[in-house]
């Protein structure tokens, strides 16, 4: 009896080992087929950040750059003070801010992939990480050339990292995760501006551009992120798996207080830039512009159970 | 123009709000605020326009050690307690 008792338990966790090492397998073949085909897009897209690109001498002044219902700033009391001009004003300096945070957010996941590139455990999407880093880099080059030649500054960066400890695959898992949530929402501005009319042509062409990118790097995101979540969260700690949860949910909010640049105000010429701000944050109709942006990949992030906590479902 | 006791208190203020976990009677200007976690990495965008609002001062963020935000004592030395026109904080 107590035999066969074992010999059941046995092979009961044999077939159990053999139908997660097959769900592992399936996953990864998964995994390497979508790298294959994203590979196979980046090659047949690639194309010179230099060429193709038709910088005027000089932009005009009349002409919108950030579709004014994008603006942070859109719904506010200071935003309906503003006259026509001082609109279309203010929605350039809103692009170069936006073109700003891109290259910080740019250049720090260049950091990150160059890191990741041939190391163990990568072998599955390692060759897409070639593409994905080349393309961040030509981005940078024309939101960079954009910044600097109309506005002859980048904003720069406010944010630090400060050294802390990882649990096994923690960090991946979340340099992978930010990365997608900054390009989800980076892209909805992309794909709303690329199809604004109003918009001055120059604006319109990068966003289309980035646009065209980035929808693979959003494939390949979505993939990886909920599988390095299933790969390493049944190994967290309860308290880690809280901290990576709270931590996303901090990112969020970060994320979006960048749209909201005080400097952006002040050179746009509005009075008090910080209290501007903070009305801003404080409205009801910008929070709702944040949800609307974050609800595709907010469903889809509380669906695979990444997240727990719907951020706007709080109060 | 604020005195020092104002400014160390609309720090301690503002580190009370942004981890909504700490009460004020727990956090003295020597709390190792970021070694503690009290406040993450990601709130530091946050605190540098606070300190910049109220400093009057641009903080180049490129040239900060990350000792300056240890704990109230250190972000008042390093962004407040200097002139418009002294030093500045410390240089990584
Ligand atoms: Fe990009
Ligand atoms: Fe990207």
């Amino acid at each position: 009896m107590r035999l066969g008792c074992t010999v059941f338990i046995c092979v009961h966790r044999w077939f159990h080992f053999v139908r997660f090492a097959e769900g592992v397998g399936a996953k990864m073949r998964g995994l390497s087929d979508l790298v294959g085909k994203l590979c196979e897009a980046s090659v047949q897209d690639f194309y010179s950040p230099y060429a193709g690109l038709d910088w005027p001498e000089k932009l005009e002044d009349d002409a919108w750059y950030f579709s004014p219902e994008l603006i942070s700033l859109f719904g506010s009391e200071a935003y309906a003070h503003l006259d026509a001009q001082g609109q279309k004003r203010l929605s350039f300096h809103e692009a170069v801010n936006f073109f700003s945070l891109n290259i910080h957010g740019e250049r720090s996941l260049i950091e990150g992939l160059a890191y990741r590139l041939y190391r163990k455990g990568n072998d599955d999407y390692t060759r897409y990480l070639h593409h994905f880093l080349d393309e961040e880099n030509k981005h940078m080059v024309y939101f960079g050339t954009f910044c600097v030649r109309y506005a002859a500054k980048v904003y720069p960066d406010k944010k630090m990292v400060l050294p802390r400890d990882y649990a096994p695959g923690e960090e991946d898992f979340l340099f992978f995760a930010k990365v997608l949530i900054f390009e989800e929402i980076v892209d909805v501005y992309n794909k709303r501006m690329a199809a604004d009319p109003r918009l001055h042509p120059i604006a319109r062409e990068i966003n289309r551009l980035h646009h065209r990118d980035e929808s693979r790097h959003l494939a390949f995101g979505r993939r990886l992120v909920k599988e390095l979540f299933d790969r390493h969260s049944p190994g967290w700690a309860p308290e880690v798996l809280s901290g990576v949860r709270e931590y996303l949910g901090d990112y969020i909010r970060s994320t979006w207080q960048e749209y909201y640049n005080p400097a952006v105000y002040k050179d746009a010429g509005l009075p008090n830039p910080y209290d501007v701000q903070k009305e801003a944050l404080s409205l009801p109709s910008c929070r709702s512009r944040h949800e609307q942006v974050s609800r595709p990949w907010l469903t889809m992030l509380l669906r695979q159970g990444i997240l727990t906590e719907d951020p706007y479902h709080d109060d | 123009m604020m005195t020092e006791a104002e400014i160390r208190q609309k720090l301690r203020e503002w580190v009370v709000r942004q981890s909504g976990k700490i009460r004020p009677e727990e956090l003295a200007d020597d709390t190792a605020i970021i070694e503690k976690r009290i406040i993450k990495s990601v709130r530091i965008p946050d605190l540098i326009l606070f300190i910049e609002e109220h400093s009057g001062r641009t903080i180049d963020v490129e040239q900060l050690k990350p000792g300056v935000f240890r704990n109230i004592d250190t972000i008042y030395r390093n962004f407040f307690a200097v002139k418009a026109d002294g030093p500045g904080p410390e240089k990584a």
